[in-house]
């Protein structure tokens, strides 16, 4: 039974996708909607096109290495400080505000100064940690507080010390929340790792983006648009799966 | 048979709470020692401060006014020093972890080194041998409170602590965990407090039984059970049994009305 409506919703997830490729492969096809709007089959047989490999491969490296350090640094921070929050009560207050101000800077304001501040290089990885530490450290400190008073008083009675609470109940009860951050986190990861290149970096595909978009270069335009779409889908998939098997266990 | 434990004195203890602007007083100048090794039920209307007073026993609630101490210490020492054990309705397992993990967990708290003996022992005594690599989840409501009061009986602890372990299972298991109870609790007596809305259950199990009026809680009466040890099944059936049971409903009847609004 379960795995009969499973097997139904990944047939609808297909399908929603079909849908949508042969939606836009109609639109591009009749032009419907301009000279702008390359079919899909146009857009891929430019991204599969060996003798662009190369410019692909660079742009997608400098985003994926910018993406990945944001997301270590973001990460780690975001899950540190949550921590941290949780230990010290009168720590709390203090953080939540401050975390809750740096999340409402929005990042396009905030990438020139980054640019100023860090250089055009860093810059990328700096908004990526921005905005991967905002939700780590939402849903650490959500996960950390969400243990039951039961068991909170079966610790207690049993003289368990704060740290052995930490570790012993409140971590394992967060994991489930912990790793649907780190799955949500991804693709803004990459959002904010785009972000940061479009204000001048020296490579990745938010450049490509921006170089594409004011030389007219359609086809590169939506190909880099597929391609930044794809590691966004990858990387939420995968940690989709990693998730599926953590609550599993600890729910 | 061997009596263990610490006797629990309670001394004159007050527990109010503040809701809003409002004092609400839970518990009134309860006056009494649980002796060492004793069993004492507390059975009252709901929201008499029954729960309340054994808070206080484990140490996670401050009384307002007077003191509670066991043997010579504030609850909150004999927390720190892993010397309490306890049960609440909620089996409070954890779900992440097999039968066997979670009552490893005392040992783990007091950083002390996982008997395994004395594991398999427990398990073997409330009937979960089989089921030691089970999670939480896999098992019934009465195998889940069995884990749950071995892991309170790990540390062969001072004083055990049950807050309506069995109130939310059905009437049939709670009997069979009744006697169970009976003859774990009887092969070394632990000085138990057992917080209880059933009369027969609080009469089967318990040396006295103290009722508690409405809110706020006050003793009205402290029944001692003469039935002696170990007590078979058969007890229950025992004319004398059926009139302390009577006579304990009429004193608890008293207060059903008496509830605020």
């Amino acid at each position: 039974m379960a795995s009969a409506s499973r097997s139904a919703s990944v047939a609808y997830g297909f399908l929603g996708v079909a849908l949508f490729i042969g939606g836009w492969q109609l639109i591009g096809a009749y032009q419907l909607a301009g000279l702008t709007w390359p079919p899909f089959t146009t857009v891929i047989s430019y991204l599969i096109e060996p003798s662009r490999w190369g410019l692909f491969s660079r742009a997608l490296e400098a985003t994926l290495w910018a993406m990945g350090f944001g997301y270590a640094v973001g990460g780690a921070c975001g899950f540190t400080i949550a921590v941290a929050a949780s230990m010290f009560d009168r720590l709390r207050p203090m953080l939540d505000t401050t975390s809750a101000v740096v999340h409402a800077i929005p990042a396009i304001a905030i990438a020139p100064l980054f640019i100023i501040l860090l250089g055009t290089s860093t810059a990328p990885s700096a908004l990526s940690a921005l905005n991967v530490f905002f939700i780590m450290y939402v849903s650490t400190s959500a996960g950390l507080a969400a243990a039951t008073p039961a068991h909170r008083d079966v610790f207690r009675v049993l003289g368990a010390s704060k740290t052995q609470q930490l570790y012993r109940l409140q971590l394992p009860n967060a994991l489930p929340s912990i790793i649907t951050g780190l799955r949500l986190a991804a693709p803004a990861s990459v959002i904010g790792a785009i972000i940061g290149e479009w204000f001048g970096a020296p490579r990745g595909l938010g450049l490509l983006i921006v170089s594409a978009m004011q030389n007219f270069q359609i086809p590169l335009l939506w190909s880099t648009i597929v391609l930044a779409t794809a590691i966004s889908a990858i990387a939420y998939g995968l940690f989709g799966l990693i998730e599926r098997l953590i609550h599993a266990r600890f729910q | 048979m061997q009596r263990a434990g610490t006797s629990i004195r309670l001394n004159h203890v007050s527990k109010s709470f503040s809701i809003g602007r409002k004092t609400v007083a839970a518990v009134d100048a309860v006056d009494l020692t649980i002796e060492a090794g004793e069993f004492v039920s507390f059975i009252g209307p709901s929201g008499c401060g029954k729960s309340t007073i054994l808070r206080m026993v484990a140490a996670l609630e401050a009384p307002t006014a007077g003191q509670v101490t066991i043997g010579d210490l504030p609850p909150s020492e004999m927390a720190q020093h892993h010397r309490l054990g306890v049960a609440f309705q909620d089996h409070a397992l954890l779900p992440w972890l097999t039968v066997r993990k979670n009552v490893e967990l005392p040992f783990r708290i007091a950083s002390r080194p996982v008997n395994d003996q004395q594991i398999d022992q427990l398990l073997n005594l409330v009937g979960l041998s089989e089921f030691d690599r089970a999670r939480p989840k896999q098992l019934s409501g009465g195998m889940r409170q069995r884990a749950s009061i071995a892991r309170a009986l790990i540390l062969q602890p001072d004083v055990l602590l049950l807050d309506e372990p069995f109130g939310a299972l059905d009437q049939v298991t709670r009997r069979h965990l009744n006697i169970e109870l009976q003859n774990i609790w009887a092969r070394n007596a632990i000085t138990t407090i057992l917080i209880t809305h059933s009369v027969d259950e609080a009469l089967f199990l318990s040396d006295r039984v103290v009722v508690l009026s409405g809110r706020p809680g006050r003793v009205v009466k402290v029944l001692p059970v003469p039935f002696g040890r170990p007590r078979s099944p058969s007890v229950m059936r025992d004319p004398l049994f059926h009139q302390l049971a009577d006579d304990l409903t009429e004193s608890l009847e008293g207060y059903v009305g008496s509830e605020e609004p």
